[in-house]
C-alpha cells in the first residue's frame, strides 16, 4: 500500500486558479474528472498517463471502457462510514481486470487501510492528521489472513489448497 | 458445536488486539470521538446512558457452559459499579437480547480490551454486533434438536458467520444488515422480519436449499421481507447473498438514515432491484476471478457440520414406545406438571427434550441474567445438557439435550435460581430491551412497563387461561424489543420530554401460532406510563370476553373481531389521555 504524500506526488488535477478547467491542455499525470476527460479523451494522445476520479455515486461499469487509457482511478470517501468506493474498486480490480494504480482519496482514516488493501486500492492519501507509523502498524494484524476471498487471495480459504 | 480451529482462535485474537490498538490510541487522545465510533460499534461498543454497553456475539444462539462461565465472570469483575442496579445482587449482570446476544451496560472503557481478551480465551468476541456492516447471523433456539426440523440451520450459519466476518467490501453499508436462518416447519427465527431470511428446505429430489427473502425489517417503516427465490441450492448461498450485500451497498440510501435499510431499496425499486440481484450473481460466477469458488462444496460442509453431529457424543437415543410424560408428574405438584406443559419442548432424538430456562420472573428485566445466575445456568447445562445452552429469540436460555428422565430433577435443579417459572409463551413471557433506563436511543423505559405487567399478571392460573400470547416492548422506535411483532406491542414515544406509551395489537412474528407475519395496528392514541397496565388488563378481558371458545388464542380472537372492542375497552381506562368524541 503506497501512503501518498501529496508534496511528492506527480499527480495534478487540471485546475486554474482553484477552479477545474472544463477542457485541459495535454498534460502528463493529469488527475481528471469525469467531465474532463470526457472532453479531451478523443484529443489526448494515447500512452499519455492520465488519471480519472470517479465519485462514489457513479457506475463504475461507465468507465469500464477508458480503463485501458487509464494509468490511475482515483476513488473518493466523502465520509469515512460512506463504503461506496469499496465495491467500486473490488469491481475493477476483480471484473475489469484494472491493473493500474487506485487511489483512495478523501477522508481516509488509517484504521481503513486494511479493509482497502482486501478490496483493491493499492494507494491511499491519508487525511492530513493520519499518522503513517500507526499506517504500517495497523496492516500487520491478522498475519494469517481472513475467511473470505480478496483481490489478493481471491478464493475463500475453504477453496485454498492449504486450508486448514 | 462448532469447533474452533486454530485459525480461528488466533483470528478473534488478532481482532481483540486490533482493538486494543484502536482503544489505546482512543484513550490517548490521538483517535477523536467521531473517528473512535464506528470502530469501537464494530465490536460491540456502544456509549450508553451509565457507560459504554458492550454486546458480546452469541453466533446463532449456541453457547457453551464454559462460555457462560465467562460471560458471568465478567459481569462479575466487569460490569459490577458501585451505584449499579445489581450492587447488592453479588455482581453485575447480562441481557439477552432477541437477536441472541449478550450485552452490558457497566463496564468502564478503559477495561474494554481486557474484556475482549476474556472473551477470545472462550472463543467469543463483539466482532460486527453493532455499526452498519452485516450483524451476528442469529437462527432458531432449537436449531439440530427441533422435532420438526428439515435441516439443521447451524453448520450454513456458521458458514455464513465465516463468510459474514470481517468482510473487506461490507463494513460500512448504508446501515445494519441483519440475516436470520431457519431450517424447520415453524419459523421460530421471525426470518421473515430480517433484511435477509433464509429458510432451509428439501425439494422433491431430496436437495437442500433455500427460500430467501429480503427487505424485511422493523423500526420506523415494518416491511415483511419479499421472497426473491423460492429455492436456491444451498451450493450458491454466499455468491447469491454477496449479489444482494453488493447492490444494496452501491444503491442503499445514504442521505436519511431512516430510509438507509435494504427494505426501502428493495421497496423503492420492486423487480429492478430483484433483476439487478440476478444479474450481479451471473456477473460474479461468469465474469469475477475465481468468482465460482465460492460454490460451497460437500468437503466444506461437512468440515464444518463436524460439530454439529446429528447424535452427539453423549447422546444415547431411547429405543421402543416412550413413557408419557406426565405420568407420575402429579407427585411432584401442579407446578412441575405446568412446567412440563410450557417450558419443556418436543426432540428430534427419542428419549430427549430441550428445556426452557425462563428468564422472565418478578423482580428482575425480561432477559437478564446474574453473574451467579450466569453461574447456575451453566451447571445445569453441565450436569443436565452436555454442557450446551441456547439463547433464545424470546431472550430466554435454552438446554437443549435433556434426557426424559432427568426433567423432574433438572426442574429442582432450576427453582433455586429462578429458572423454572412455567410461563414460556404466556404473557408474561414478554420480549423486552432495555430501554430508557440503560439505552441513550431509547425514548421511554421498558424496565417498569415489564415490571408493572408482570405484578399485574402474577396469578400463573390467569396466565394459563389468557394462553399463549405476544407481548413485545420497545423503548423507541428502533425497535429492539420487536413491538411491531407482538400480538401486543407497547412502543415507548417521548412527547414533552414525558414518557408515553402506544399499544398495537395483531403483530405477528411468522410463527405458525401467529399465523405469518405482519405489523400490528396502533389502537389509538398514546398512553400515560401508569395507564398501560390497565391497558393491558382492558384488552385481556376484552380477549376472554370475545374469544368463541377458551381454546381460542388471543391473536385468533384479534383477527376474528377486529380492532374496534379492543380500542373501546382500552379507551374506557384513559386517565390522562381522555379521547374526546
Amino acid at each position: 500500500m503506497k501512503l501518498v504524500d501529496s508534496n511528492h506526488d506527480r499527480w495534478h488535477e487540471a485546475t486554474a486558479d482553484d477552479a477545474l478547467v472544463a477542457v485541459p491542455a495535454a498534460e502528463p499525470w493529469s488527475l481528471l474528472t469525469i467531465a474532463q476527460w470526457q472532453a479531451v479523451r478523443d484529443a489526448w494522445p494515447a500512452g499519455m498517463p492520465v488519471g480519472l476520479i470517479v465519485p462514489n455515486d457513479v457506475d463504475i461499469e461507465t468507465v469500464v471502457a477508458d480503463l485501458p487509457r487509464l494509468q490511475l482511478v482515483a476513488l473518493c470517501f466523502p465520509k469515512w462510514v460512506d463504503g461506496r468506493a469499496y465495491s467500486q474498486a473490488r469491481l475493477l480490480r476483480m471484473r475489469f481486470a484494472f491493473g493500474g494504480e487506485i487511489r483512495a482519496t478523501g477522508e481516509v482514516l488509517v484504521d481503513m487501510l486494511p479493509l482497502m488493501v482486501r478490496t483493491g486500492f493499492d494507494a491511499a492519501l491519508l487525511r492530513a492528521d493520519q499518522s503513517v507509523a500507526t499506517a504500517r502498524r495497523v496492516l500487520g494484524f491478522f498475519p494469517e489472513g481472513h475467511y473470505q476471498g480478496d483481490v489478493n487471495q481471491t478464493r475463500p480459504r475453504f477453496a485454498r489448497p492449504a486450508a486448514a | 458445536m462448532y469447533r474452533y480451529t486454530e485459525f480461528d482462535r488466533q483470528f478473534v485474537h488478532q481482532r481483540a488486539a486490533q482493538f486494543r490498538d484502536q482503544l489505546q490510541r482512543h484513550l490517548a487522545e490521538e483517535l477523536p470521538d467521531d473517528d473512535f465510533r464506528a470502530l469501537r460499534l464494530q465490536n460491540g461498543w456502544y456509549v450508553q446512558r451509565h457507560a459504554p454497553m458492550l454486546r458480546v456475539a452469541v453466533p446463532y444462539g449456541e453457547l457453551s457452559s464454559r462460555q457462560l462461565r465467562a460471560l458471568g465472570r465478567i459481569a462479575r469483575e466487569y460490569d459490577s459499579r458501585p451505584g449499579g442496579p445489581y450492587e447488592d445482587r453479588g455482581g453485575g449482570f447480562g441481557h439477552l437480547t432477541t437477536r441472541q446476544n449478550c450485552q452490558y451496560n457497566w463496564i468502564a472503557l478503559a477495561d474494554a480490551a481486557d474484556v475482549m481478551d476474556i472473551l477470545a480465551d472462550v472463543d467469543m468476541h463483539g466482532i460486527q454486533t453493532s455499526g452498519n456492516c452485516i450483524r451476528n447471523i442469529t437462527s432458531d433456539c432449537f436449531a439440530g434438536v427441533a422435532a420438526d426440523e428439515i435441516v439443521d440451520p447451524r453448520p450454513y450459519c456458521e458458514i455464513l458467520r465465516q463468510w459474514s466476518t470481517l468482510h473487506p467490501e461490507f463494513a460500512f453499508l448504508p446501515r445494519k444488515f441483519k440475516i436470520a436462518v431457519s431450517g424447520t416447519l415453524e419459523d421460530r427465527a421471525a426470518t421473515a422480519w430480517h433484511d435477509i431470511g433464509l429458510v432451509l428446505k428439501k425439494n422433491a429430489a431430496g436437495e437442500i436449499g433455500f427460500e430467501v427473502r429480503v427487505g424485511g425489517g422493523m423500526g420506523r417503516t415494518p416491511i415483511i421481507g419479499t421472497v426473491i427465490r423460492e429455492f436456491l441450492p444451498w451450493q450458491e448461498i454466499l455468491v447469491f447473498i454477496e449479489a444482494i450485500v453488493r447492490v444494496y451497498n452501491r444503491y442503499g440510501r445514504r442521505d436519511n438514515m431512516y430510509k438507509a435499510r435494504i427494505k426501502i431499496l428493495v421497496k423503492a425499486e420492486g423487480q429492478k432491484f430483484i433483476d439487478a440481484v440476478e444479474a450481479e450473481f451471473g456477473h460474479i460466477r461468469e465474469h469475477d476471478v475465481d468468482g465460482g469458488s465460492q460454490l460451497l462444496t460437500d468437503a466444506e460442509l461437512a468440515r464444518v457440520s463436524a460439530g454439529f453431529e446429528l447424535v452427539p457424543e453423549g447422546v444415547t437415543p431411547a429405543s421402543g414406545p416412550r413413557p408419557d410424560l406426565f405420568a407420575g408428574a402429579d407427585e411432584h405438584g401442579p407446578a412441575y406438571r405446568r412446567w412440563l406443559e410450557r417450558n419443556v419442548h418436543p426432540h428430534r432424538i427419542p428419549g430427549y427434550r430441550a428445556v426452557t430456562l425462563s428468564l422472565k420472573r418478578a423482580g428482575l428485566p425480561p432477559g437478564d441474567a446474574t453473574a451467579d445466575q450466569m453461574d447456575d445456568a451453566a451447571a445445569l447445562a453441565d450436569r443436565f445438557s452436555l454442557g450446551e445452552l441456547r439463547v433464545s429469540h424470546d431472550q430466554n436460555l435454552v438446554l437443549p439435550w435433556v434426557q426424559e428422565g432427568e426433567l423432574a430433577a433438572l426442574w429442582q435443579a432450576a427453582r433455586g435460581p429462578g429458572f423454572a417459572t412455567p410461563n414460556i409463551g404466556y404473557l408474561t413471557d414478554m420480549i423486552a430491551c432495555p430501554g430508557g433506563d440503560l439505552c441513550a436511543l431509547a425514548n421511554a423505559r421498558s424496565i417498569p412497563i415489564a415490571a408493572a405487567i408482570n405484578e399485574r399478571f402474577d396469578d400463573l392460573d390467569e396466565l394459563h387461561d389468557i394462553g399463549d400470547i405476544d407481548l413485545h416492548i420497545s423503548g423507541c422506535i428502533n425497535s429492539c424489543g420487536h413491538h411491531h411483532s407482538g400480538h401486543i406491542g407497547i412502543l415507548g414515544v417521548d412527547k414533552d420530554g414525558k414518557e408515553w406509551y402506544q399499544v398495537s395489537l395483531g403483530g405477528m412474528d411468522g410463527s405458525a401460532l401467529s399465523g405469518g407475519a405482519a405489523p400490528g395496528k396502533v389502537i389509538g392514541p398514546s398512553f400515560a406510563a401508569d395507564e398501560v397496565p390497565d391497558v393491558i388488563e382492558a384488552v385481556i378481558e376484552t380477549y376472554r370476553g370475545q374469544r368463541s371458545a377458551a381454546a381460542e388464542r388471543f391473536i385468533d380472537t384479534v383477527k376474528r373481531v377486529g380492532l374496534e372492542p379492543f380500542k373501546t375497552a382500552a379507551n374506557g381506562v384513559r386517565r390522562a389521555t381522555a379521547v374526546h368524541s
